[in-house]
């Protein structure tokens, strides 16, 4: 084994700066400047950030930069301009824009730090606050008990790989990180913003799914790390996009609207979108639910069968959402032939969804994953079937969280598109799509993600998932993802670890 | 007579009071007026002044969507983004500044509101808010996404149900049929509960029952001549405490009252159904503790429907820590299934349905229609002030015209109507009547906690 060792980051793509301008924006701190300010220069002589900056010739200062500055809690330092300024003028604390973007799924300190991984490739400390939302339940209140910092380690010597198939028939497919891209259609987000996505997949040697609207054909050159969804809507499924790909992937619900079906809105229903979902263009498109010639596990065995007698060689996952009986689901799904059983939890992401479903319907993926690991053990079929969780798991550690609880790997989507400079505004759903351009179908916005960029900024933050979770395994003093699956042993519940501390 | 399905009508009608922004956008003193934003901005906040072409407008930040893109555009960092000190005062307790705002949209609009990217509040919460309802991927084929939305039935029924039918020897019906009222949907409007209102939006509320096949609740002194010409049998008075019973008239039109009671009920009661033997008869009261045992009380002496009124926020009323309508609902639903007795009575509950989701969840937890107060008041721009006397009313609530009131009522119960049959749709059940009760539908927080902590404790113990 010793001359094994120290390979598994042979494969991984290496990082690269990829900045943008754009995500330049955003301060912390806003530091404000009164009118009793006399221009005198001391802040500038003072501040070795350069949040000040005087002109010389101009009767005023230039506005503090205040995206350098790092807030209050520069009192403690001699240079702080705020203490030192003998006119007073100066003060500073947090700024209205950190304050006004993001919620508490996904707070303002999270996305930006997402980008900055995004940019540089470099990880954050397991514990960063980053890392957690403030949601106040679920993967928010879920923490790893971890042992202190063992020195250093090499990422090299820890194996992150998972296999996706675990039955006798099919290829063996085997990802080298524990994720693959969630599906996102056609429509829902640009082709480039797709092309990203997939040439990120094919970088780290992973796997994109299409999403329900359709295979564009400037993905076919990435078509070996291509999933085919075939969802209820049948949207540009046809026997050639069903046969190029390696995984099929069954969307029987979406985590954020269980029980309704795909929407697009008419607005983002372009003629391009049109033309590959074979609709009306400018019509809103509701995908039916459930599939109408799947009223059974007997009838969802068919359906399989149909995918795998034009495609023989395919390994099927089934996308599913997690009701009450999610686990009776599951174990239907395995017994009809699935490769893959995919849980998509109620706090998943979306391109449109009715605001009623996404809070209110079906259950959070913390409580699914537990639920249906345990019964399919118990089943005795745990290790026939890759278990993959998606639906609200927005860093890497909540990524290896969901792995504690019992799945094989994760599927991720919306930290992706956070990754191209999503500010989780949450306009995507029509108009001219999202004012960023990357879940927009408009020609002019779209232009704004470029694919090459998006690829790298992709690539950078998985590097940076990949670090963490190497991190995570050496404190843990394992050797491969793999055996963190079921290990609830090493969470604790934040509010039971409050009390016990108080005893 | 042909037969027409039910259908609420919905169009746009835009609110009277100038609109709350929740993000504002400020424009510094160092813009320099060079336009970008409003390349930048997709929305139309930023627009070149009208009266001096090379000046920017004050930014109309009503239109602003959180998307940064000016702001990050700016080549002068001159603008920035706060949330609105207007928007952060709306309302109290659990009317939200973001359910205010979505019921302000839904008044307008009539439409479910649909947006992208994934849910993005608080995990979960008390009450209403730790409760998910359940939905099946495979295996109940009772609903056909959003098309054969039209065949899931929201009726429900007001008023007292013999539990069999006695026949006689030539199968003539020997069963006298208590009087009942069937509705298009389980709500009702309450303008009873209203802090403020007039004739104008009280006729509003009378014709928006008719267009959704509802009642109106009317404080018995407010009904009009007008009123009963307008709406005619969906009026349905409700009368105060302590009222004498014998002097009362009712209209012939009037198909239902509702008496508001304390502690003794049992004689207005006994003489209200002598007197009015064809009318629907609804004891009113405050949801306290014990309310179970009141209720079971009226069970016995046979009173057909019971309006449960729980306060603004949903709670029973009373010092210290009180119950919420969720687990109050439960507790009588459970008492009244273990007598074998709940398909006897009728339940109606208010107070606290802030949000479309709320009436599925009283459902859920027990009730057979919810009643629309609060609701109705911020449909009509209602900001809910401390303050609230009417005549100094930010939204002008007092200059309603009727009509008005209509289509924003109207839009409101037909949104809300759309997304309970989202969720119904979703959880594969055909007719609001059969969600009554369904706690085996429902996912409750304190539950699946509950499994969780089992399954970390236990792994403790493994590992």
């Amino acid at each position: 084994m010793a001359e094994r060792s120290g390979h598994y980051m042979d494969s991984f793509p290496e990082v690269s700066l990829s900045p943008a301008e754009r995500l330049q924006f955003m301060n912390r701190f806003s530091v404000k400047r009164s009118d009793k300010c006399i221009s005198c220069g001391m802040c500038e002589s003072l501040c070795p950030y350069g949040v000040h900056k005087r002109v010389e010739g101009h009767t005023k200062i230039l506005p503090p930069d205040d995206r350098k500055c790092m807030g209050p809690s520069c009192d403690v330092n001699y240079f702080f301009c705020v203490a030192n300024c003998p006119t007073g003028s100066l003060s500073v604390g947090p700024s209205d824009n950190y304050q006004s973007m993001g919620d508490p799924r996904w707070p303002a300190e999270m996305i930006l730090s997402t980008w900055r991984q995004a940019e540089s490739g470099r990880p954050i400390a397991l514990d960063d606050p980053a890392n957690i939302g403030r949601s106040g339940g679920g993967f928010d209140k879920l923490y790893f008990r971890l042992p202190e910092s063992q020195g250093r380690f090499d990422p090299a010597d820890f194996d992150t790989s998972v296999r996706l198939n675990r039955r006798g028939k099919g290829e063996q497919i085997e990802i080298p990180v524990p994720f693959y891209g969630g599906g996102m259609s056609f429509g829902s987000i640009s082709v480039h913003t797709m092309l990203a996505r997939a040439k990120a997949a094919e970088m780290l040697g992973t796997f994109v799914s299409t999403g329900e609207g359709g295979y564009p054909d400037a993905l076919i050159p990435f078509k070996d790390h291509i999933v085919t969804q075939i969802a209820t809507g049948l949207f540009g499924v046809r026997e050639a996009t069903i046969q190029r790909s390696r995984i099929l992937e069954f969307k029987y619900a979406q985590g954020a609207k269980p029980g309704l079906g795909g929407h697009l809105l008419h607005d983002k229903n372009t003629p391009e979108v049109a033309r590959m979902r074979e609709a009306v263009p400018y019509t809103s498109l509701f995908s039916p639910f459930p599939f109408h010639s799947v009223y059974s596990v007997e009838d969802h065995k068919k359906h399989l069968d149909w995918a795998l007698a034009i495609n023989p060689k395919a390994l099927i996952s089934v996308k599913v959402s997690t009701p009450n009986d999610v686990e009776m689901v599951s174990v239907g799904s395995y017994y009809a032939g699935a490769h893959i059983v995919h849980l998509d939890g109620g706090y998943g992401g979306t391109g449109a969804a009715p605001e009623i479903a996404k809070k209110n319907i079906a259950m959070p993926i913390e409580y699914a994953i537990p639920k249906v690991h345990r019964f399919l053990m118990n089943e005795g079929i745990r290790d026939e079937v890759t278990l993959v969780a998606s639906g609200g798991l927005r860093t890497a550690m909540d990524a290896a969280k969901s792995i504690a609880l019992g799945a094989d790997c994760v599927v991720i989507g919306t930290a992706d598109l956070v990754a191209l400079g999503c500010v989780r505004c949450g306009n995507c759903e029509s108009g001219r799509g999202c004012p960023r351009g990357i879940a927009t179908t408009d020609p002019e916005l779209q232009q704004m993600t470029h694919s090459d960029w998006g690829a790298q900024r992709i690539v950078n933050m998985y590097s940076s998932w990949k670090l963490q979770w190497c991190e995570l395994l050496h404190r843990l003093g394992m050797k491969g993802i793999s055996e963190l699956r079921g290990r609830t042993d090493l969470l604790r519940h934040a509010d039971k670890q409050a009390k016990e501390v108080g005893k | 007579m042909t037969f027409e399905r039910y259908h609420i009508p919905i169009r746009i009608i835009p609110g009277r009071a100038s609109p709350v922004p929740k993000f504002v956008i400020t424009r510094a003193d160092n813009c320099v007026n060079c336009g970008k934003c409003e390349k930048a901005c997709i929305f139309g906040v930023h627009k070149r002044s009208e009266a001096d072409f090379r000046k920017m407008s004050d930014p109309l930040s009503h239109l602003c969507k959180n998307c940064f893109r000016c702001i990050s555009d700016c080549p002068q960092r001159a603008l920035s983004m706060s949330i609105g000190s207007d928007y952060k005062a709306l309302g109290r307790g659990i009317w939200t500044p973001l359910r205010i705002s979505t019921i302000w949209g839904e008044a307008e609009t009539g439409k479910i509101p649909v947006l992208g990217a994934g849910f993005r509040g608080m995990f979960a919460g008390p009450d209403y808010d730790g409760m998910w309802t359940d939905m099946s991927e495979i295996v109940r084929p009772t609903r056909d996404g959003i098309h054969g939305r039209e065949s899931i039935s929201t009726c429900a029924d007001i008023g007292g149900k013999p539990s069999r039918l006695e026949f006689g020897g030539s199968s003539e019906l020997k069963t006298v049929m208590p009087p009942s009222i069937e509705l298009s949907i389980p709500m009702l409007l309450d303008t009873s509960r209203l802090t403020y209102h007039n004739n104008a939006i009280l006729l509003g509320c009378a014709q928006a029952s008719r267009l959704l096949d509802s009642i109106v609740l009317v404080s018995e002194s407010s009904i009009t001549q007008e009123l009963l010409d307008v709406a005619g049998r969906r009026i349905v008075p409700v009368i105060s405490e302590g009222s004498d019973i014998k002097t009362l008239k009712l209209d012939d039109r009037v198909h239902m009252v509702e008496l508001s009671v304390g502690s003794s009920w049992k004689m207005a009661f006994k003489n209200l159904s002598k007197s009015y033997p064809d009318v629907v008869i609804a004891l009113r009261i405050q949801a306290s503790k014990g309310i179970e045992d009141k209720v079971l009380e009226m069970l016995d002496a046979d009173v057909p429907v019971i309006h449960i009124d729980y306060d603004d926020d949903g709670r029973e009323s009373g010092r210290g820590e009180t119950r919420h309508a969720k687990d109050s609902m439960l507790s009588i639903h459970r008492a009244l299934v273990s007598r074998g007795a709940r398909d006897r009575i009728t339940i109606i509950t208010s107070g606290g349905i802030a949000a479309a989701e709320h009436v599925p969840k009283s459902i859920i937890c027990g009730a057979d229609l919810v009643s629309l107060d609060k609701s109705l008041m911020v449909a009509l721009s209602c900001r809910n002030c401390v303050d609230c006397t009417g005549s100094t009313c930010p939204a002008s609530i007092d200059c309603s015209d009727r009509d008005w009131v209509e289509g924003r009522m109207t839009n409101l119960v037909g949104a809300w109507r759309d997304q309970m049959l989202e969720l119904l749709g979703a959880m594969g059940i055909r007719e609001v009547r059969r969600l009554r009760g369904e706690i085996g539908r429902a996912i409750f927080f304190e539950d699946i906690e509950r499994d969780m902590d089992a399954i970390l404790s236990d792994g403790e113990k493994h590992g």
